[in-house]
C-alpha cells in the first residue's frame, strides 16, 4: 500500500535513480535561471524611475536596457541547457527502463510470458515508455522555474509595497472557486466516458475484426450502424460533457491571471492616497502580469502527471513481477526419471485449479501420450515439466531431484518443448537451425536438416541456407517453418523430447514428411505426446486420460480400451465416420 | 508549415466551420485581452498629469472587467467549438473508414491489415481529436493576434511598431528555420524508433526459444544497440534543435529590449509623451507573448500532421466495382472459365476452367501455398479474377450485387470470429429477425444447444465477456449454426475441421452433414476422411487443377493424390522407432 500513496513526482524521481545528479543539476540550471530572469524587472523599474523623474541619460538607459536584454539571453541560456540537460537524463532513463524490462521478462516464467500477446508487451516496452518522455524531461526543471519564479515575483512584489502584492493574488481563488463547480457530477461523468469510450472500442473492434463474417453475413448496413452511433456516441458525449464545464474552466483561465483588475484600482487608490509612488506601481504592474502564469502552468502539470504516474506503475507492476528461483549450480541427475507427485496447479488465484492432485511417472526412453478433451490439462502437464511455471502444491521431479532445484538451464539442455509455434529469428536459415546448439558446424546444421526433412527445400531457396527468414525475410509456409523449429530442436539433442500439438495445422501431404522428421527427431528419446488424433498415439507405452485436470485412466491402447469408458468413447469419435485407419 | 495547415484543414473537412469561429473567438479573445493595456495607460496618464480621481479607477476597473467577462464568453465558445471540431473530424473519420471497409474487396483484410485499421480507428485517431484543433486555433489565432497587435502598435506609435514588426518577421524567418531543421532530422529519429519496435517485438516473439534453447544474451546486442539507437536519436532531435531555440528567444527578447530602450530614449528627448513610454516599457514584457505560443504550436502541427497521414492510408485503398443486379439463380452450379489470377505480383491461378455442379460436393486439395482458399476467396469475391471470369447459376459474379451475391454464399471460416454478444445475436447475426426457435433449431442442428444450455445465461450469455469461454471447437459449432440459419444455397468450408480434437471432432462433422444438405458445397480439407465422400475432388497444385474426379478413380491414378493418401496413411502408421 506504501508504494500505491507515492505521488507520481516521486515515482518518476525514484525511477530515475541513476541519473538524478543529472536532473539535479538541471534543476540547479532552471533556478539559476529564473534567479536572474528577474533583473529585466529591475532594469524597468529603473528606466521608468529615471523617466518620471526627468533624470535619464542616454548612456544609463541603454545600459539597463542592455542588462535586461543581457540578463534575459542567460536566462534563456540557462534554461534551454536545463532542458537540454535533463532530455538527455530522461533519454538515458527510458533506454535503461527499456533494458530493465527486457531482462525482467526474459527471467519471467514462459508461463507468465506466454499469457500476454506480444503486442501487449510491446506497448508497454515501446510506447508506454515512450509517452512518458515529456512529463519527466519537462516536469523536474519547469516545475521548479515555475513555483521559483512565481515565488520571485511576490516577493518582489511584497518588498516594493505588501498590500498589493498580497492583494495581487485574490483573483487565483477566486478563479479557482469557479473551477470547482465544474467538478460537480465529475465522477459520474467521468465514469459514463469511459463506459461510452469502451462502447466505442468494442464496436470498432467487432466491425474491423468481425469484418470478413459481416460481408459473409450480408450485416454491412446493420453492422455499419451500430459502429458509426456508438462513434457518433462518444463524439457527442464528450462535447456534451466539455459544453457543462467549459463555462466554469473559461472563468478559471480568464479571471486568475486578470490581476489588474485588483492592482490598478487598489494602485491608483494607494497612489491618491500619497502611500506609493509612481514607479513603485508601474513596477508592481509589471510583475504582477507575470505572477500568475506559471502557477497556471503549474496546474495544467498536474494532469499530465497523473497520466504518467499510471504508465509509470504499469511498468513497476512488470519490474516487480515474480521470477522462477533456480540455482545457478548444475546438479546431478541419477537418471531421466520424470515423477508429478500430487500436483494441483491453478495458473491464477480466481480461475480455479487447472490440475487436481496429479501423479504420474515417465520411464525413460519410453513414449507416453496425454489424451482427452480440451481444457483437460493436457498442455499444462507438459508445460509444468518443460519448466515454463514452477508448482507450489505437490512435486515435479527430474532424475530423482525437485525441478525447483534444478538450474533453469540444466531443465533446458535435457527437454526440448516442440509446439505449433514455431518462430524464427529475422536470421538466415542456418542461424536459426544453429541456435539448437550454438558451436555447431555448418556441416552439422545440414546434416540435422537433412535429417528434419528441410534440406531440400532450403537448397531451393534463393541464397540456400544464408537466406533470412523471419519477419522479414523469404516467406515460408507452415510446414516449412514447422520444419526448421524441428531441425533446431534436433541439433539440441535432449534426451527428453515434449511435441504438444506439433503436427496439428500441417496439411496431409506435408505431414508425412513431417511425421518423418519428427521421428528422427524422437529416436531412442523419452518422448512426451499431446496429440489430436488418437490414431498416432495407439502405440504409446503409456496413455494418459485426462479430463477437468485428473488423471481418469492410464494404461495402453488396448488396456484402456477395456477398462476406460471416456477413452473408449474418444476412440469411437475419432474413428467412427469411417476412419481412414481402417482402410 | 503551410502545407501542415492546410493538411489539417482538408482533415478538418465538415468541422471546417466550427474551426474558423473558434479562430475568430480566440482572436476577440486576444482584442479583450488588449483591454487591460488600454487600462494600464489611462492610469499611468492619470498618475503622471496628476489628475487621478474615482473616475480614472472605475474607468479602469470597468474596461478591465469587460476585458475579462469577453475573454470569460470568448474562449468558453472558442473552446467548445475546437472540441467540438476535434471530436467530430475524428468521428467523421472513423464512420468514413467504416464506409470505406464496406467497399474494399475482402481479400485486402489479413491479421496486420485489421490490426493496422483498428489502431488508427482507436488510437491514432485519439490523439487527433485530443490535439489536432487545439494546435490549430493556438497557432493560427497566435499569428492573427500577434499581427493585429502589430498594427495597433504602428498606429499608436509607427517607430515602436516597426520595432514589433522587425521582430515579428525575424522570429517567423527563425520558426521556418526551426521547421526545416526539423523536418530533416525526423526520419533519423524515425527509423530509430522503427528499429526498436522491430527488436522488441523480435526479441519478445523469440523470448521463449531463447529460453527453450538457453541462449540467454545472445540477441540482446541487437536490441541494446536499438534501445540505444532510438535514445541517441532521440536526444539528437532534441540537441539540434536547442540552439533554434535560443535564436528564436533571442530574436524575441532583443526585439523587447529594443522597445524599451527605444521608448525610453524617445522620451527622454521629448519625441514621445512620458505615459506612452511608459506603457511601451510595460508592454514590451508581453508583447510577443502570442507570437511565441504559436511558435510552439508549429512543432506539436507536425506530430499531428504524421497521424493525419496515417488515418488517411483506408482511403487509398481500392475499392471493388459494385455495379450489379438484384440477382436470384434457381441453380447453383460455379463455372470458373480461363480464370487467372495473380496477388501481389505472385501468379495463383492460370488459365482454370472447372464445373462445380450444383447440389454437388467438390472438395479442393493440395499442397499448402497452391491456392486452394484463393479459389474459395474468387468465389464469394473477395478479389476479382485478373482474367477470365466465375459464373454462379450461369451469371458472372460481377453481374450480382456484392449483397446478392452473398445471399447464395455461407463460409465457414477456419478463424472463426464470434462478436461481442450474446450467444443468440451471434447465431442470428446473418438473420436478425429470425425467433428465438429457428435460432435454438439451427443450434441443435450444429450441436451446440447443449453447451450453450450449460452456459450460465444460456443462449443470453455475452462472449468475451469472462463467464463465457468457449472452446475452438464449441466457437466453430456457433459459426456453423450461424451458417445453418442463413441457409444459402452454397456452402463454402475452410479448412474448417483443421485443429479440433477427436470428440468434438465428430460432433462438428455432424454439425457440418446439418449445414450441407442438400447444397451445393467447395470445401478445402485436411482429412481424407472428409474428402473420399465428395462427388469430385480437384487437386490444385501450380496454379491448375492436375487432377479430377472421386475419390475412388484418384487413387487408382499414379499422382499427386495417389502420393497424398498413400503419405497419409504413412503418417497414420507412424511409429517410434526404439533403439
Amino acid at each position: 500500500m506504501e508504494q500505491k500513496q507515492k505521488s507520481p513526482l516521486m515515482r518518476i524521481w525514484d525511477l530515475s535513480k541513476s541519473k538524478q545528479g543529472m536532473l539535479k543539476k538541471s534543476i540547479a540550471l532552471s533556478a539559476v535561471g529564473v534567479l536572474i530572469g528577474f533583473v529585466p524587472y529591475i532594469s524597468a523599474a529603473k528606466i521608468i524611475a529615471m523617466l518620471i523623474a526627468h533624470n535619464g541619460n542616454t548612456k544609463d538607459i541603454v545600459l539597463w536596457a542592455l542588462a535586461a536584454f543581457l540578463t534575459n539571453e542567460c536566462k534563456t541560456l540557462l534554461l534551454t541547457f536545463s532542458t537540454s540537460v535533463s532530455h538527455k537524463a530522461t533519454f538515458a532513463v527510458l533506454a535503461e527502463i527499456r533494458q530493465k524490462c527486457l531482462r525482467k521478462l526474459s527471467n519471467l516464467s514462459m508461463g507468465t510470458l506466454e499469457a500476454q500477446s506480444t503486442g501487449k508487451w510491446k506497448t508497454i516496452l515501446v510506447d508506454q515508455i515512450e509517452s512518458m518522455e515529456k512529463t519527466i524531461a519537462h516536469v523536474f526543471p519547469e516545475f521548479t522555474g515555475n513555483i521559483l519564479g512565481a515565488v520571485v515575483l511576490m516577493v518582489g512584489m511584497i518588498v516594493l509595497d505588501w498590500r498589493l502584492g498580497l492583494l495581487s493574488l485574490v483573483t487565483l481563488p477566486i478563479g479557482m472557486a469557479f473551477m470547482m463547480t465544474t467538478m460537480k457530477g465529475y465522477a459520474q461523468n467521468y465514469e459514463k466516458s469511459i463506459h461510452v469510450g469502451k462502447k466505442m472500442n468494442d464496436a470498432i473492434l467487432d466491425y474491423i475484426g468481425g469484418i470478413k463474417v459481416i460481408k459473409a453475413f450480408n450485416q454491412s448496413e446493420i453492422s455499419y450502424t451500430k459502429y458509426a452511433d456508438s462513434i457518433r456516441n462518444n463524439a457527442s458525449f464528450f462535447y456534451g460533457w466539455m459544453k457543462q464545464s467549459q463555462f466554469g474552466m473559461s472563468c478559471f483561465y480568464s479571471i486568475s491571471p486578470a490581476v489588474l483588475v485588483i492592482v490598478i484600482p487598489f494602485g491608483l487608490i494607494f497612489y491618491m492616497g500619497g502611500s506609493i509612488s509612481v514607479t513603485e506601481f508601474l513596477t508592481i504592474l509589471i510583475m504582477a502580469m507575470s505572477v500568475i502564469s506559471p502557477i497556471i502552468k503549474m496546474t495544467s502539470y498536474m494532469d499530465s502527471l497523473a497520466t504518467t504516474g499510471t504508465l509509470i506503475e504499469s511498468v513497476e507492476e512488470l519490474l516487480l513481477a515474480p521470477e522462477q528461483h533456480h540455482p545457478q549450480e548444475k546438479v546431478e541427475l541419477a537418471d531421466q526419471v520424470i515423477e508429478l507427485k500430487h500436483v494441483t496447479f491453478a495458473y491464477d488465484d480466481e480461475a480455479g485449479n487447472v490440475l487436481n492432485d496429479v501423479s504420474l511417472r515417465i520411464e525413460p526412453g519410453t513414449k507416453t501420450a496425454l489424451v482427452g478433451p480440451s481444457g483437460g490439462g493436457k498442455s499444462t502437464i507438459a508445460k509444468l515439466i518443460a519448466g515454463f511455471w514452477d508448482v507450489e502444491e505437490g512435486s515435479i521431479s527430474l532424475g530423482g531431484k525437485d525441478l525447483k532445484d534444478i538450474p533453469l538451464s540444466q531443465i533446458s539442455e535435457n527437454i526440448s518443448y516442440v509446439s505449433q509455434d514455431n518462430f524464427l529469428f529475422d536470421d538466415t536459415v542456418r542461424n536459426n537451425i544453429r541456435m539448437g546448439r550454438e558451436n555447431a558446424t555448418d556441416e552439422e546444421v545440414e546434416e540435422i536438416a537433412r535429417l528434419a526433412s528441410c534440406d531440400k527445400f532450403i537448397r531451393k531457396l534463393d541464397r540456400g541456407y544464408d537466406t533470412k527468414v523471419g519477419g522479414g525475410g523469404t516467406h515460408l509456409s507452415g510446414g516449412e517453418r514447422q520444419r526448421i523449429a524441428i531441425a533446431r530442436a534436433m541439433l539440441k539433442n535432449a534426451p527428453i523430447v515434449i511435441l504438444d500439438e506439433a503436427t496439428a495445422y500441417i496439411d496431409p501431404e506435408n505431414e508425412s514428411v513431417l511425421q518423418e522428421a519428427i521421428g528422427n527427431l524422437v529416436k531412442g528419446k523419452t518422448l512426451i505426446v499431446i496429440a489430436h488424433r488418437l490414431a498416432t498415439v495407439t502405440n504409446s507405452d503409456k496413455i494418459v486420460v485426462l479430463e477437468n485436470g485428473c488423471i481418469k485412466a492410464t494404461g495402453t491402447h488396448d488396456e484402456l480400451i477395456e477398462s476406460s469408458e471416456l477413452y473408449r468413447h474418444m476412440w469411437k469419435a475419432s474413428t467412427g465416420n469411417g476412419g481412414e485407419q481402417d482402410d | 508549415m503551410i502545407e501542415t495547415f492546410k493538411e489539417i484543414w482538408r482533415f478538418a473537412d465538415k468541422e471546417q466551420g466550427n474551426v474558423i469561429k473558434s479562430i475568430i473567438n480566440n482572436f476577440l479573445n486576444a482584442i479583450f485581452y488588449m483591454l487591460q493595456i488600454g487600462a494600464i495607460f489611462f492610469a499611468i496618464d492619470a498618475m503622471l498629469k496628476e489628475n487621478a480621481e474615482k473616475k480614472t479607477i472605475f474607468l479602469c476597473l470597468g474596461m478591465i472587467l469587460v476585458g475579462i467577462i469577453g475573454r470569460i464568453i470568448t474562449n468558453t465558445f472558442s473552446q467548445l467549438q475546437q472540441t467540438h471540431a476535434g471530436y467530430f473530424m475524428a468521428a467523421n473519420k472513423r464512420v468514413s473508414i467504416g464506409e470505406k471497409i464496406k467497399k474494399i474487396p475482402m481479400g485486402f483484410f489479413n491479421q496486420s491489415s485489421l490490426g493496422n485499421l483498428t489502431g488508427i480507428c482507436t488510437s491514432v485517431l485519439g490523439d487527433v481529436e485530443m490535439t489536432a484543433p487545439m494546435v490549430l486555433v493556438t497557432t493560427m489565432s497566435g499569428f492573427i493576434t500577434s499581427f493585429v497587435f502589430v498594427v495597433y502598435m504602428l498606429i499608436f506609435d509607427w517607430r515602436i511598431g516597426l520595432i514589433a514588426v522587425a521582430g515579428m518577421f525575424l522570429f517567423l524567418w527563425t520558426a521556418s528555420l526551426t521547421d526545416k531543421k526539423a523536418k530533416e532530422q525526423a526520419p533519423l529519429r524515425q527509423n530509430a524508433q522503427a528499429e526498436l519496435v522491430s527488436n522488441i517485438l523480435e526479441t519478445v516473439q523469440g523470448m521463449a526459444v531463447i529460453k527453450s534453447f538457453n541462449l540467454t544474451n545472445i540477441d540482446d546486442k541487437k536490441v541494446d544497440r536499438a534501445i540505444e539507437h532510438s535514445r541517441d536519436g532521440n536526444l539528437a532531435m532534441e540537441l539540434v534543435l536547442t540552439p533554434y531555440t535560443i535564436l528564436q528567444e533571442t530574436v524575441l527578447k532583443s526585439a523587447s529590449a529594443v522597445i524599451m530602450v527605444t521608448a525610453a530614449l524617445l522620451c527622454v528627448s521629448g519625441k514621445m509623451e512620458l505615459s506612452f513610454g511608459l506603457m511601451f516599457i510595460i508592454v514590451s514584457f508581453s508583447v510577443f507573448e502570442q507570437l511565441q505560443a504559436a511558435g510552439s504550436g508549429v512543432s506539436i502541427m507536425r506530430v499531428c500532421s504524421n497521424s493525419m497521414e496515417q488515418a488517411c492510408q483506408a482511403d487509398q485503398v481500392e475499392e471493388l466495382d459494385t455495379n450489379g443486379k438484384n440477382i436470384d439463380v434457381p441453380m447453383h452450379d460455379i463455372v470458373f472459365e480461363h480464370v487467372d489470377f495473380a496477388y501481389e505480383d505472385r501468379k495463383i491461378l492460370s488459365d482454370v476452367s472447372v464445373v462445380m455442379p450444383d447440389k454437388m460436393t467438390t472438395a479442393i486439395v493440395g499442397p499448402s501455398g497452391s491456392g486452394k482458399s484463393t479459389v474459395c476467396s474468387l468465389i464469394a469475391r473477395f478479389w476479382d479474377v485478373d482474367q477470365g471470369s466465375i459464373s454462379i447459376g450461369g451469371t458472372n459474379i460481377k453481374d450480382y450485387t456484392l449483397s446478392s451475391l452473398m445471399k447464395q454464399i455461407s463460409i465457414v471460416f477456419q478463424d472463426v470470429y464470434l462478436f461481442h454478444d450474446t450467444i443468440a445475436n451471434n447465431i442470428s447475426f446473418g438473420t436478425p429477425n429470425a425467433t428465438q426457435e429457428q435460432i435454438e433449431t439451427a443450434a441443435k442442428k450444429a450441436c451446440c444447444h447443449d453447451f450453450i444450455m450449460s452456459l450460465p445465461n444460456g443462449y443470453e450469455t455475452v462472449i468475451g465477456d469472462g463467464e463465457a469461454s468457449l472452446s475452438g471447437g464449441e466457437k466453430q459449432r456457433v459459426s456453423i449454426a450461424r451458417a445453418i440459419l442463413k441457409d444459402a444455397p452454397i456452402i463454402i468450408l475452410d479448412e474448417v475441421t483443421a485443429s479440433v480434437d477427436p470428440e468434438n471432432e465428430q460432433l462438428l462433422v455432424n454439425a457440418i452433414e446439418e449445414l450441407t444438405k442438400n447444397k451445393t458445397i467447395i470445401m478445402i480439407a485436411h482429412r481424407l476422411k472428409t474428402v473420399r465422400n465428395a462427388n469430385q475432388i480437384l487437386v490444385l497444385s501450380d496454379g491448375k487443377f492436375v487432377q479430377q474426379g472421386t475419390h475412388e478413380e484418384l487413387i487408382c491414378q499414379p499422382g499427386i493424390y495417389a502420393d497424398f493418401v498413400n503419405g497419409r496413411k504413412k503418417a497414420d502408421s507412424w511409429k517410434i522407432v526404439k533403439e
